[in-house]
């Protein structure tokens, strides 16, 4: 199962439509969540406009989350999608057994083994999640509390048996033009790493459109390290140091 | 993680199951889980409890957990836990998925202590230790142990409410409450294990001493901070908890082997402080007694001179 978790705090406003990225992930089997993270105030009408609708277009779920409750929101998201995504696979199967159309068309009884199947499903099978964090310059005072529920979402999918790994992208890129860089390649353990995104190099523009298709090149990478420019990552590993 | 639906029942309200088609009068609101809410229903002159919820597989994969614990038979009882399981077309048109289980009278741990006095603590534990070796017995892990989730009735007998957080051992706890969970006081994974249930255990045992200061050190603390030391340095500082020191850090570092041996050292604990109670004898009063002794001295020798 792959995922892209956005956790933005606002509109886009450079390159390509979220939207139509979105939907471009979706057709590759990548669901999108999106986390619109408020400190004070909301996101405007535009803003949670815009959230919802890249998730619908991602096949995913969204919501507006307070920094407080950050972690747990990224965490009901991602478990949700796991279930999201199972739960379509496991209506198909549903269709030709058992004739309903849905979970909830079966009698109680019934539903029991089909859950337990669904439950196992959740937690074994393996899980892909690349965080796509905004880190423009309004995002500057949350990213703490986005640094925080990383942590706490890598150490929850720790826990599955099934293999999960994370990793981490923040936009807007560095000065040179870049919609999207790459701060952590696909792991299964953030034990060590002492920061995640860089606190420097906050530009205004927010080009979540193009940053999602880059996520979604990831995905599709065999080879991970390839779309990392190793200048410009050294670059920022020099500002990692606090 | 509250996946709650907004709506309210109101006091009257009639449930009739989908599918089989049994009857239930809403009573009142007696609490709420991630998957739902829990309400006194009323059938047949019978006390019930009602958990409703919105989705049909959050709410089923808790009354599969329920199930498996019914049919092990780890928990000895007369009466089924589980009584029905059914659905509700509500006023909305949107079907709700609902089981029926035992209503169990008591208050949530902190009501009663607050009410019945700190001196029932050490029972009330230990009674929650033998219904967690239960569970552990058929490899559950409780999970989402927590002052709410605890019920004592009369003289300190405790029952465990909403499983949603039942998970078994070896697999990601399915829900959990940050200030009790391992996790997040960097204590451990968040793998379903004996070790998770106790230190959630440890965590109460502060929160029912002296839940404000808790809350202080889990909100002052930078998430890389959180250990199980400051939880044990905080326990130190309630004079009540020191005798229970070696106790806490033992659940809290996870080194108690299983519930069994955690419920022995209780024991042990309760003993000791039920022992030494009796035995330290205040000062003052000590005195009073050699001053009594004496009087009685000089009285006897007084009589026996006067009746010689």
């Amino acid at each position: 199962m792959k995922q892209i978790l956005l956790i933005t705090d606002g509109c886009s406003n450079v390159g390509v439509s979220p939207v139509v990225a979105a939907a471009q992930a979706h057709a590759e089997g990548i669901a999108v969540n999106v986390v619109g993270v408020l400190d004070q105030g909301d996101l405007g009408e535009f803003g949670s406009a815009e959230i919802e609708e890249i998730a619908r277009a991602g096949g995913g779920l969204s919501r507006l989350a307070h920094t407080r409750q950050l972690s747990q929101t990224v965490q009901m998201l991602t478990r949700k999608t796991v279930v999201q995504t199972i739960q379509h696979a496991v209506h198909r199967e549903l269709k030709q057994v058992l004739g309903a159309s849905s979970i909830e068309e079966l009698p109680p009884e019934k539903r029991g083994e089909v859950v337990r199947v669904m439950d196992e499903l959740s937690e074994t099978s393996k899980l892909r999640v690349a965080l796509l964090i905004d880190a423009s310059a309004s995002m500057k005072p949350k990213l703490a509390a986005v640094e925080e529920a990383i942590r706490d979402l890598a150490l929850s999918l720790q826990a599955r048996q099934g293999r999960s790994e994370i990793a981490v992208f923040h936009f807007p890129g560095s000065a040179h033009g870049d919609e999207c860089l790459l701060d952590l390649d696909w792991t299964t353990d953030v034990r060590g790493v002492h920061q995640f995104l860089p606190r420097l190099q906050m530009r205004g523009t927010t080009p979540t459109g193009p940053a999602i298709l880059r996520v979604v090149d990831h995905f599709r990478a065999p080879a991970p390290r390839s779309y990392r420019n190793p200048d410009e990552t050294d670059g920022q590993m020099s500002d990692y140091v606090v | 993680m509250t996946t709650s639906f907004d709506w309210r029942l109101p006091r009257g309200t009639v449930i009739r199951g989908k599918w089989k088609r049994s009857s239930y009068r809403v009573e009142r609101l007696l609490g709420e889980g991630a998957n739902g809410k829990v309400y006194l229903v009323e059938r047949q002159r019978a006390w019930y409890a009602m958990k409703i919820g919105a989705d049909a597989v959050d709410l089923q994969s808790e009354i599969n957990v329920l199930q498996a614990i019914a049919n092990a038979k780890l928990v000895s009882r007369s009466e089924p836990y589980l009584v029905e399981v059914d659905d509700y077309s509500g006023t909305d048109g949107k079907e709700y998925p609902f089981y029926v289980m035992r209503y169990i009278r008591g208050a949530t741990l902190s009501d009663f202590l607050s009410k019945r006095g700190m001196e029932w603590f050490p029972v009330a534990g230990y009674s929650l230790l033998v219904k967690l070796s239960e569970l552990h017995a058929g490899r559950w892990t409780f999970g989402d142990l927590k002052a709410e989730n605890v019920l004592v009735s009369d003289y300190g007998r405790v029952e465990l409410v909403d499983y949603g957080g039942v998970t078994a051992f070896g697999k990601s706890v399915r829900q959990f409450t940050e200030i009790y969970d391992r996790g997040y006081w960097n204590a451990g994974s968040r793998s379903a294990d004996a070790g998770y249930d106790l230190f959630s255990f440890g965590v109460l045992c502060i929160q029912v001493y002296d839940a404000r200061r808790l809350a202080a050190l889990a909100g002052s603390l930078l998430p890389q901070n959180r250990s199980p030391e400051e939880l044990l340095k905080l326990a130190q500082s309630i004079p009540a908890l020191r005798p229970l020191g070696d106790w806490l850090a033992k659940a809290l570092r996870g080194t108690f082997s299983n519930v069994e041996e955690a419920a022995r050292e209780w024991q042990q604990w309760q003993r000791r402080t039920s022992g030494r109670s009796s035995s330290v004898v205040p000062r003052w009063m000590k005195g009073l007694f050699v001053a009594s002794a004496a009087l009685l001295a000089t009285t006897i020798y007084w009589l026996l001179r006067t009746g010689a």
